[in-house]
């Protein structure tokens, strides 16, 4: 057991890196980055409920998930979880003595929240899954992290490319990395602030209680814990235990309970095995069981399921009172195949498509999509188009929600239509030639053409004038057009989210 | 006494530094051990100031790049031959301007510059150069002694290793013993074009500007706002920020940067070319199979020439026009030595 310990900072090292190098990769050809989200059994669970699609590898990968549980606990939550991982590396309080927990009943929140995700995704929402571990762990990486990250090493190549004896050297790392690994262009979230508080959020409450989160919030730990009611690995006191409350100091999550006689909860342990050098006297075992553990009084009760149900009845209610289902937002444009019509109850909120998008023009969804909608993938076409050489997001989809097209498939989906703004354009307000759309159009026959006209201007002169319009019904919204148009700010010509009759008349 | 320096000592100190600094800058300078200026650039011309710095009219302030009748050579080399292979009709157009030997030397540092525009579509469909002409071009140069021959383009669609992989020039190049480079951000500097009319200073690849020899490699090709994209335009794959370029007026922004960029050989491959739905392309009908290179130290007649494969004239496309007229090159294709081969199938 002291080998097993000491092994575990080194297990939760490697799955980290994993976890990164799998971040890092995503895209590229051949790297399975979307695994990462099949060993998630909230997401599969949830997604199956909402969706009512049966995803393959993330039912094998959840059933393998549940089973670990089921034999050892929430190995997950110790060993493997990423965030786990970050909140074990910040700094947390610790007392002298067991702490009780800070309010009552907050252990029994998670539960809540796990009712709470399961019901709503019965219903066909999946709004909640912004708070699986998982995802925040990839989002938070992949929109929060990595384009400051990459902002900062590409400010410091600038400042040390002026040394000679470094310009070979910075050349040689951009060779190696810029494309495949670093990203071709900065990326930019307009999500990333609120992106970045609910991961800074989560760290911050570790001050208060070590492994804040785990112990009273988390969904996914939730999950696991209920299904570690069975699990046959657990802690057990014996009788040589002398009740000197070193273990219950040690324990992260608070689950040794000095008023059970030292007691622990296999659905609250993380099988961390800290208590294990705490005791002296080897007054506890970790051994085989086979009946359920003891519930608890912050376990989900009847009550409990039937508030948090009724709270999620109430909360998909609502989301669907959004005026935006009705009136759709004009600028939501999502990824190439997806259905717009059950997106959002398919879409995991992982931000596996955010990260593969070359242009970084897919954003979490905020503010242009319906609140349900909240960080669904976005495209933003002034920040990046849909580049007609790439599919990748529907190849990272871990759920299908992006569908993972061909290539070929993929350049004739229409995500949206361009529209010219004859208020803004300069051929048509300046009489000056442009054509940076025309020309950036990637449609074999174009989906703008060019009219020559000659027109009068403000002194009397004749000008002869090239104007562009866009042939909807050719249009797939890819937005290069909008996203190339050389005006300062909002682009002359922009992309709307198709309609039931293709383009607005 | 404090061991902090006064505020008074702190000034001479810095005094003392910055002028040791200065003279030992200014000592560097001085000793001509410097690099010599780069071939690609020719600050004797480029100083030459332009006259009329709007007006498209004026007389021609530079020198063409050969001036006519002192060459044992043609100005331009067209190798012709429907069927022939692309590396043939290469090879027979610079053999025919004196072989590449004329520019490269052993040694020397080497850039050819493709026209790599986007990762759309295979060489096929005529919207990148064709690849056996860019690979020719560098086994050419190998063989001739270059120390090392590097082939790169900034692409506006997709990602430039994808667009490298889907033209067909990356595997082209590497089996010919060449690099392809993937342009890098902070290579680019601001670098003065003192002869330009529209634009006095842009951000310019600093390799194009420092290579021994720069080889220029468009595909001929139809081009919504500059009519057609030839050798001349070819080079807005060397700057930064080419949306300014089409908001300062694209062809004298391109003839402008042209009196900064002098490539010291054009090739044009019009082995297949697009002529309609350019620069992107993507459909066969558009495309025209001429079988032909066309090779010439003169950008301006390269591409005159070529200009008439697709029933135009030079002085029909801007930046030709004000190319001749700002001295880079001739577009009069009458008063010119051309020297036209017929290749073989």
């Amino acid at each position: 057991m002291h080998t097993l310990r000491r092994l575990r900072p080194w297990v939760q090292l490697v799955a980290l890196l994993l976890f990164l190098a799998l971040l890092v990769g995503t895209g590229r050809p051949g790297w399975p980055t979307k695994w990462i989200f099949f060993a998630d059994p909230l997401a599969g669970l949830a997604h199956t409920l909402a969706s009512r699609h049966i995803v393959t590898g993330l039912l094998i990968g959840s059933l393998i998930a549940l089973l670990v549980a089921v034999v050892g606990g929430r190995i997950w939550c110790g060993w493997l979880c990423p965030l786990g991982t970050a909140l074990d590396w910040m700094p947390a309080r610790r007392s002298k003595r067991h702490e009780p927990d800070p309010l009552p009943g907050l252990r029994s929140f998670k539960y809540t929240l796990l009712i709470l995700i399961l019901a709503a995704a019965l219903l066909g929402n999946l709004t909640l899954l912004v708070l699986d571990p998982l995802t925040i762990a990839y989002r938070t990486a992949a929109v929060a992290v990595w384009p400051p990250l990459n902002a900062l090493i590409s400010a410091s190549e600038t400042l040390l490319y002026r040394l000679p004896l470094l310009a070979g050297l910075i050349d040689a790392f951009e060779a190696a990395l810029r494309g495949p690994s670093l990203p071709p262009e900065q990326p930019r979230y307009g999500a990333i602030l609120a992106v970045a508080l609910l991961f800074v959020a989560i760290l911050a409450l570790n001050a208060w209680r070590a492994r804040f989160w785990c112990r009273y919030l988390c969904p996914l730990g939730g999950l696991l814990g209920l299904v570690s009611k069975l699990a046959w690995l657990r802690r057990t006191v014996s009788e040589r235990c002398i009740e000197c409350g070193q273990c219950a100091r040690a324990c992260p999550t608070g689950t040794i309970d000095p008023d059970r006689h030292f007691a622990s909860d296999p659905a609250e342990c993380i099988m961390c095995l800290e208590c294990v050098p705490a005791c002296r006297q080897r007054g506890q075992l970790f051994v085989g069981h086979l009946r359920p553990a003891a519930w608890q009084a912050y376990d989900p009760s009847r009550r409990q399921l039937i508030a948090a149900a009724a709270l999620a009845v109430v909360g998909v209610g609502l989301s669907r009172a959004d005026p935006a289902l009705r009136n759709t937002p004009t600028r939501l444009i999502r990824p190439p195949g997806a259905d717009q019509s059950d997106f959002m109850a398919r879409c995991i909120r992982c931000g596996l498509c955010l990260k593969a998008c070359p242009t970084s023009g897919l954003q979490p969804g905020q503010g242009q999509v319906p609140w349900a909608g909240l960080w669904t993938p976005v495209l933003v076409p002034r920040l990046g188009h849909c580049d007609y050489s790439c599919n990748a997001c529907g190849q990272v989809c871990p759920v299908g929600a992006i569908p993972p097209l061909p290539l070929e498939e993929k350049r004739r989906r229409v995500i949206g239509h361009a529209y010219i703004d004859r208020s803004r354009c300069i051929p048509w307000v300046d009489n000056r030639t442009c054509l940076v759309c025309e020309e950036m159009c990637p449609l074999p026959q174009k989906a703008i053409f060019l009219e020559d006209v000659v027109v009068e201007d403000y002194d009397g002169t004749r000008v002869e004038v090239r104007r562009p319009y866009v042939v909807h019904d050719l249009c797939i919204g890819c937005g290069i057009c909008e996203n190339r148009c050389p005006l300062n700010g909002e682009a002359a010509i922009r992309v709307y989210a198709p309609t039931e009759l293709g383009a607005v008349g | 006494m404090s061991r902090y320096l006064g505020r008074r000592e702190f000034l001479k100190h810095l005094l003392l530094w910055s002028a040791a600094g200065s003279a030992l800058g200014l000592a560097g300078c001085g000793t001509g051990s410097g690099p010599e200026p780069s071939p690609a650039v020719r600050p004797s011309e480029a100083a030459v100031p332009s006259p009329t710095p709007e007006t498209e009219a004026g007389p021609a302030p530079l020198a063409p790049a050969t001036p006519a009748g002192t060459a044992p050579y043609p100005d331009v080399a067209v190798a012709r031959g429907p069927g022939a292979s692309p590396a043939e009709l290469t090879r027979r157009a610079i053999a025919a301007l004196g072989g590449i030997e004329r520019f490269v030397k052993p040694g020397h540092d080497v850039i050819v510059k493709p026209n790599i525009c986007n990762a759309y579509h295979g060489p096929e469909y005529a919207s990148t150069t064709n690849p056996e002409v860019v690979a020719t071009i560098v086994s050419l140069c190998l063989a001739a002694g270059a120390r090392r021959v590097r082939v790169m383009d900034y692409p506006f669609g997709g990602t430039p290793q994808a667009a490298y992989e889907k033209s067909g020039i990356a595997s082209a190049v590497a089996a010919a013993g060449g690099q392809m480079e993937v342009m890098n951000r902070m290579k680019y500097r601001a670098t003065p074009i003192p002869a330009g009319r529209r634009i006095k200073e842009w951000q310019v690849y600093g390799d194009i500007l420092d290579a021994d020899v720069v080889i220029n490699v468009p595909i001929a090709k139809d081009h919504s706002s500059a009519r057609l994209t030839l050798g001349m335009k070819n080079l807005m794959g060397v700057v930064e920020n080419r949306t300014g370029f089409h908001a300062r007026g694209l062809h004298q922004c391109i003839a402008d940067l042209n009196t900064l960029v002098r490539p010291q050989l054009t090739v044009v491959d019009a082995v297949r070319i697009l002529v309609d739905n350019g620069p992107t392309g993507g459909n066969l009908d558009d495309v025209r199979q001429t079988d032909t290179v066309i090779a010439s130290t003169d950008v301006v007649a390269a591409d005159a020439y070529a200009a008439t494969l697709f029933g135009l004239q030079g002085r029909d496309i801007g930046y030709i026009r004000l190319g001749a007229e700002m001295g880079l090159g001739r577009l009069d294709l009458d008063a010119l030595k051309i020297e036209e081969i017929t290749v073989e199938a």
